[in-house]
């Protein structure tokens, strides 16, 4: 009896003991993208030096704010570190969701400026430029442009473009220039097939008007508030070139998308290009390294930075890691932070996709031929421009969602009376916030 | 045992009647009741549930007077209206008419059931994205076969601020149909033959059977589906969700997609429990209303 039940505890108690002896684990929270996937990788090297164990949770984008908002609010132990959006870092730290990392950073060497200066502004700070720091830059990005260099390159096309518009089809250095092109492809028909001119943000639902038309905004000269005057938005926001913009982007969406193209962002914007519908795309720098490895069947893209106008401007997207306060492995998860700062990590992790906030690695040599979306990702790098970061940046989404889609997807009231609302709105958010 | 049997032997009806109901009554006041009161609660607050460490402060009837005097909730509860009763309206005629039809006896009859009820059976996530692509317009088989009968060109239903609204009532009553049917093919077959056998004696036309048996008969059911997809059609979120977000603009948003982003987005947890009783108290009116209109027509 007793050698029957040696044979089966044995077993038992090693498997017990084993799973105990690597039970020291961390779990990172992101949205479920392409770049998600290279940390994934990375971080296998993290394992692999310190024993800890790197589970990942994947948020679609559609549901991402709302599933770590919730988790954050509820001050939820599910994640230990989190790559949250730049504009949640209001609400990380004055609702102390993010634990504050200045004396970890001095403690480890980790200096700010090592890093791109905006990418510091926009995704560590809060008051926003205070050297007060609630994460380290993980994921540099903004909004650029992907187009059909193929399609581009055909003499015929260049030749009928340049006749019609007296300069180079190519890539365009205004919005006019963009407006240009791509009602040129709008109903062309290119091998048989009808294209389009390009697929430009439209969503609904979270962020995705927001971020697209922004982009037209801040080239226009768009600010949101009075330098001189903090929360005072008459006349900035909803001045004259801004309303400008707002239309222009109306008329990008009436004459240049495709058909069906109300509802749209990364996904839509990628499937709309990928499956040869628009010679341009409207989306992330995250998103390039997939598609210039899917370029196949004679399709060759190019990519180029937010176009200027009166400005050069470009929204910034991207996100910070950081710790989270309700987590019970804050240790552990300042251990991976400290890991991944390294500049050679930071190499790594360019190198599989991600794009690297570090000046090690955006100032090597290298680093413009590394890529051909390289040296785009630099000119936007210096170009960017953020929404609101307040802790109320949802309040302040929302209006701005419904009335940006009500007035270019559906065509109601003008762009004028779009932004007079949402200031409205916004006045109502800073004074339930105590800010006016 | 015997002790257990005797002591159970010596319990009142009443006692017995209160052990089988305490059970049900504890989870109701727990998981119905008891937020439903501190709702209300909350609805007098001006509290923030993401707002951490901040006391909420008694603000009487002012999210009430907010929500009342906006004129944004005027008008999701006029979308709201809109896809409530026309939802209504369809599934009611076509419910019927379906019902009607399979009452008869013919081959295929089971079948065709089975294939009518299929679409109330599926997630509305799965009905939403899958009435997304059918009402694509480049691709969508929606735009096809309208555009077989008459050739609108390419329309976008959920890109337009005209169409939209129509497009989620359409899809809600493909999927909803079915229910009503069922409903009201219970109330056909529980019709007794006789009735239809002394009409014809009296040489009642199909016609007058139909206004003089089979309406009178099956109207209470009927009238019983409609309040189900009434209260629900007044909550709906998750398919209009999938299919236009509310949009374009806020064409499609309903009074329940506007809470849920109150609520779960802005973290108005004050007023947006204040617009959680209004509508509370609009379903429970209105229901309440319309059994009373049942049960008389069930008198007749």
């Amino acid at each position: 009896m007793k050698k029957i039940l040696s044979v089966f505890l044995v077993p038992v108690f090693a498997l017990f003991f084993s799973l105990n002896a690597k039970a020291e684990s961390l779990t990172l929270g992101w949205a479920a993208w392409d770049p998600a996937n290279a940390l994934q990788e990375l971080s296998k090297e993290f394992t692999a030096e310190t024993g800890i164990d790197m589970n990942f949770e994947f948020v679609p984008w559609t549901s991402f704010a709302d599933r770590m908002l919730n988790e954050l609010n509820n001050q939820g132990k599910t994640f230990d570190l989190l790559i949250g959006d730049s504009q949640w870092i209001g609400a990380g730290a004055v609702y102390g969701h993010y634990v504050k990392l200045n004396d970890f950073f001095d403690a480890n060497g980790i200096s700010m400026d090592d890093f791109n200066p905006a990418t510091v502004y926009a995704y560590s700070t809060w008051p926003k430029g205070s050297p007060n720091y609630y994460a380290l830059p993980a994921m540099g990005d903004a909004l650029a442009w992907a187009y059909r260099k193929d399609w581009f390159n055909r003499p015929e096309l260049q030749s009928e473009f340049k006749s019609k518009h007296g300069y180079d089809l190519g890539v365009p250095k205004t919005w006019d220039e963009l407006y240009d092109m791509c009602t040129f492809f709008q109903g062309r028909e290119i091998d048989g097939v009808v294209r389009y001119g390009a697929a430009i943000n439209t969503e609904r639902g979270s962020e995705g008007i927001t971020m697209g038309v922004t982009a037209a905004m801040y080239a226009w000269g768009m600010e949101y508030e009075d330098p001189n005057n903090p929360y005072s938005m008459d006349g900035y926001f909803n001045s004259a070139a801004a309303a400008e913009a707002v239309e222009f982007y109306r008329k990008m969406y009436e004459d240049c998308s495709p058909p069906g193209h109300s509802d749209a962002y990364m996904v839509a914007n990628l499937d709309a290009y990928k499956s040869g519908q628009v010679a341009f795309q409207m989306n992330w720098y995250a998103f390039w390294p997939g598609v210039y490895k899917e370029d196949s069947d004679g399709r060759e893209s190019g990519f180029f930075a937010n176009p200027c106008q009166n400005v050069c401007a470009a929204t910034l997207g991207g996100q910070g890691i950081s710790v989270v306060s309700y987590s019970d492995k804050q240790d552990l998860a300042l251990e991976y932070m400290k890991w991944f700062a390294r500049p050679d990590i930071q190499q790594k992790w360019w190198d599989l996709g991600g794009y690297s906030c570090h000046m090690d690695v955006l100032g090597s040599p290298d680093f413009v031929d590394s890529a051909v979306y390289a040296q785009g990702f630099l000119d936007s790098m210096g170009i960017v421009k953020d929404f609101w970061q307040e802790p109320t940046f949802v309040e302040l989404m929302l209006p701005m969602q419904e009335r940006i889609h009500d007035y270019v997807v559906n065509g109601k009231g003008s762009a004028q009376e779009a932004l007079d609302k949402i200031i409205e709105d916004w006045e109502e958010v800073f004074e339930a916030d105590g800010k006016i | 045992m015997k002790s257990a049997v005797k002591k159970f032997k010596g319990l009142s009806d009443k006692a017995i009647a209160w052990i089988f109901i305490t059970p049900t009554l504890i989870l109701l006041l727990a998981i119905n009741i008891y937020p439903l009161v501190y709702a209300i609660r909350m609805s007098f607050t001006n509290f923030y549930a993401n707002k951490i460490g901040r006391e909420p402060k008694f603000v009487g009837l002012k999210n009430y007077k907010k929500i009342l005097g906006k004129e944004e909730i005027w008008e999701k509860m006029q979308i709201t209206a809109h896809f409530v009763c026309w939802t209504l309206v369809l599934q009611a005629l076509i419910g019927l008419g379906l019902a009607l039809l399979l009452n008869k006896k013919f081959k295929g009859n089971e079948l065709l059931t089975t294939l009518i009820v299929l679409p109330m059976m599926l997630s509305p996530a799965v009905v939403g994205v899958f009435w997304t692509y059918l009402y694509n317009p480049q691709v969508g088989l929606f735009n096809y076969v309208v555009n077989f009968f008459y050739d609108f060109g390419v329309f976008d239903m959920l890109g337009s601020s005209t169409l939209a609204p129509w497009s989620i009532v359409i899809v809600d009553t493909w999927m909803w149909t079915p229910f009503t049917m069922l409903i009201c093919l219970a109330g056909l077959r529980s019709i007794p033959n006789y009735m239809y056998e002394a009409a014809e004696v009296d040489r009642a036309s199909k016609w007058q059977q139909f206004i003089h048996i089979t309406l009178p008969s099956v109207l209470p059911f009927l009238l019983l589906a409609l309040l189900f997809r009434g209260i629900e059609n007044f909550k709906m979120f998750d398919l209009v969700v999938e299919l236009t977000s509310g949009g374009p603009g806020s064409a499609t948003e309903l009074a329940s997609i506007n809470l849920k982003r109150e609520a779960f987005e802005k973290w108005k947890t004050g007023y947006s429990s204040a617009f959680a009783v209004i509508l509370f108290v609009t379903i429970f009116g209105f229901g309440n209303v319309y059994v009373k209109v049942m049960n008389k027509i069930k008198d007749r």
